[in-house]
């Protein structure tokens, strides 16, 4: 209880009208709800969650998501940095996904600006993202493991990952949090040698994925454990705006890529995984296919993949290169401009979603004409996805209660910004 | 330099079994779990067998407090998880070791407001800084194989002093 | 592509608007505050605050954008948390960042800051709470012959406004 829960003043009224006894007469043997605290530092909930449990024995009956011990005040950032700047923020927010938070951000602020991204920019931003769900979901397919047990799911999921990193610290120059792609395009063009370098992943990612499945989708543990197992039915994820792997659990046939198409997703072609059930096994099962549709849009991309500029080249938006800024004076005060102050932005207000691999993570943004943004929010889906909690552990076990935390997959980065 | 020398003098039996206790420490240092934000993700990447902590022996990250004998603490301390990892590190037991991993950790990092204690050495006392946003594995890796190296000369917290 | 509708209530048409939204098939997706201090153009104190939610019909893959003028002091709105469940934590987290109070929650208390904690960062009169940054003296370095290394001890770096390092005696 808070210092500021009523119910205090109550009690420590009591305790001066009646003496320290006046709790124990009124004890009631068949009241056993227990009330116990979990986390926020504890192995299996997913970064820095706290619970408040009430338990009749083994049993849930209610479960309180307490948040905020990871708030970073990142929105509040934002609007101290300029445009470009806020990039490295937002990339912050959902750790996981990097990329998404950019692209979010990015689209919004290009709705803004009124302008359009060449389509090789397009086809490298869904590059990245499509990667960046694969690593997403590899994680959670580890840490789903390694909470009931299964810890070979962490080792076999992370060996992928460090394949794909590499990858991204080839384009990037970082393994996470890259801030590449930013308004107007992508910071840099893809380097020589990344053909090869996806061919490599792309050969090998299919037979491991069906590792995965041999791992896991016919353990009879796994099946025990899951199947049944904290269950949310498509009218409860309507009403708590559940979107994602979750809601196309539960029968919801929604994806922004396939429905909304965003940079060049209608010229790709890819299946949305749909389950009925919507307990915990269905989410697993709709990672695992998602991750075998990732790979084969990736496919389709690197064959696909356009040439061309990478980035808008307005010089009004982006710095000219090295070169001309020995041969035009322009180049220079536009270097100069775009370094110190960066570029101002119309007046406006934006809202640009991304189907990121936890939900809608969309980025709403308001100018007042200025370098900085005025208003950053970021609507994370973990945020949302956590109000579910409580409805899907609800009259489970405790060990229920942690199979919903791993397949719920929350990112505290999100949640608390 | 610490531990039994102090006591007993420096002679061939309390120097040679310095240096057995410190060996030992130092083989197999249990970390405790405060993975906070992303930092967390390269900590998990970092016991993965690409990078593999479990040569170190350090495989064992302890959920408990009481067992185990280094806080890596990796990604940024909000002001609401203050005091916490401040219970936390108080509940660890002697010897103790802090590692504060990135830049959040070490000094507040990209983010200098409202929100975030700037550097973890505010509340707790550090051993080792490692830079990076995030720092990748064998970043982290370097900075541990400098924490053996304190603890093999026998360094731990009772003889920290504070700096003025 | 995708229709968006923008409407502009007040709070007692949103109360009113809302369960009629849900009924035709909205999601809520998100409710957040804006501080319009300095946006409006006229000083108008009433209309500094308002809150923003996206909504989402999947069956005509339509969006919607709706503005709730909020004023009073404290601010105050009808709360939605009746109508759509995603607005229990989505309030709870404007009230914490903005103060805006919501009629008719259960629960309306701080969720990301720590209970006690006075003031509402995300309004615009809220300091972001830089910190300056201070070398910390080192003790190895305290030299005062000239000639040599300036004791970094002695100095320390400040930032002015623009995030540029002020020199000692620049702004005496």
């Amino acid at each position: 209880m808070s210092k500021t829960d009523p119910r205090v003043g109550e009690i420590v009224q009591r305790i001066e009208d009646e003496g320290q006894g006046a709790f124990v007469e009124s004890y009631d043997p068949d009241d056993e709800i227990m009330t116990i605290n979990m986390g926020p530092v504890h192995p299996a909930t997913h970064g820095v969650l706290r619970l408040l449990l009430e338990l009749d024995g083994e049993t849930v009956t209610d479960c309180k998501p307490i948040i905020g011990y990871l708030h970073t005040g990142m929105e509040k950032e934002c609007e101290d940095q300029n445009w470009r700047g806020a990039v490295t923020i937002v990339t912050r927010m959902d750790y996981l996904a990097p990329f998404f938070n950019e692209h979010a951000y990015s689209r919004a602020v290009e709705k803004l600006l009124g302008i359009e991204v060449p389509p090789r920019g397009m086809y490298i931003r869904m590059l990245m993202s499509e990667l960046n769900r694969l690593t997403s979901h590899l994680v959670q397919f580890g840490t789903q493991g390694l909470d009931m047990g299964a810890m070979s799911a962490m080792f076999y999921g992370f060996r992928e990952r460090e394949m794909i990193t590499d990858f991204f610290e080839m384009v990037t120059g970082l393994r996470m949090n890259h801030g590449y792609i930013i308004p107007g395009g992508v910071w840099e063009d893809l380097p020589d040698g990344w053909q090869e370098q996806m061919d490599n992943i792309l050969e090998v990612m299919p037979n491991r994925l069906n590792e995965y499945q041999d791992l896991l989708s016919e353990n009879p543990i796994f099946i025990e454990r899951t199947r049944g197992v904290g269950t949310i039915t498509a009218e409860e994820c309507d009403t708590f705006g559940v979107t994602g792997p979750i809601a196309r659990a539960s029968g919801i046939d929604w994806d922004l890529r396939r429905d909304m198409p965003y940079e060049a997703y209608d010229e790709l072609s890819f299946e949305v995984p749909i389950q009925e059930q919507g307990d915990v096994y269905a989410r697993y099962q709709v990672r695992m296919a998602e991750m075998v549709q990732s790979v084969a849009l990736l496919e389709q991309i690197v064959d696909q993949m356009p040439d061309g500029d990478y980035k808008n080249m307005d010089p009004k938006l982006t710095p000219p290169s090295r070169s001309e800024l020995n041969r035009s004076m322009e180049a220079v005060i536009h270097h100069f401009k775009l370094v110190t102050q960066g570029y101002a932005v119309p007046e406006g207000e934006a809202y640009f979603a991304v189907e990121s691999p936890r939900g809608e993570l969309g980025v709403f943004v308001v100018s007042d004409g200025g370098t900085s943004p005025y208003r950053c929010h970021v609507r994370d889906p973990s945020f949302y996805n956590l109000q579910s909690l409580p409805v899907m552990a609800r009259e489970g076990l405790v060990a229920d209660l942690i199979a919903c935390i791993a397949s719920l997959d929350p990112i505290m980065g999100g949640v608390d910004r | 330099m610490g531990g039994m020398n102090d006591y007993y003098g420096a002679n061939f039996v309390t120097t040679n079994l310095d240096k057995l206790v410190n060996w030992a420490r130092k083989s197999s240092l249990w970390p405790a779990t405060f993975g906070l934000a992303c930092c967390a993700i390269e900590m998990m990447a970092t016991t993965m067998p690409r990078h593999d902590l479990a040569r170190f022996g350090m495989e064992r990250f302890s959920a408990s407090p009481r067992q185990a004998d280094l806080m890596i603490v990796a990604g940024r301390v909000s002001q609401k998880m203050a005091p916490v990892l401040r219970q936390v590190y108080d509940q660890m037991s002697e010897p103790k070791w802090v590692i504060s991993m990135g830049a959040c950790a070490s000094t507040g990092g990209v983010f200098n407001n409202y929100g975030l204690v700037q550097g973890v050495d505010q509340i707790v006392p550090v051993d080792v800084y490692v830079p990076g946003c995030p720092p990748r594995p064998e970043m982290l890796l370097d900075g541990i194989m400098l924490l053996h190296d304190r603890i093999s000369k026998g360094e731990y917290t009772s003889t920290r002093t504070a700096v003025s | 592509m995708t229709t968006v509708t923008h409407e502009v209530l007040s709070s007692a048409e949103w109360a009113e608007r809302a369960p009629v939204l849900r009924d035709e098939g909205w999601m809520l997706l998100d409710l957040h505050g804006v501080d319009r201090l300095g946006l409006t153009g006229d000083e108008d104190e009433q209309r500094r605050f308002e809150i923003v939610c996206h909504m989402l019909k999947r069956a005509d893959a339509s969006r919607m954008v709706v503005h709730v003028g909020v004023e009073g002091d404290p601010p105050t709105v009808a709360s939605v948390t009746r109508v759509w469940g995603t607005a229990g934590f989505a309030e709870r987290e404007t009230y914490d960042m903005y103060g805006i109070v919501f009629e008719g929650h259960d629960d309306l208390t701080r969720i990301l800051m720590p209970d006690d904690w006075e003031g509402y960062p995300l309004r615009k009169d809220y300091d972001v709470g830089k910190i300056v940054i201070d070398f910390k003296p080192q003790p190895f370095l305290q030299t005062e012959s000239p000639g040599q290394a300036p004791s970094f001890g002695e100095s320390h770096v400040e930032t002015d406004a623009l995030g540029q390092m002020k020199r000692d005696g620049d702004d005496e």
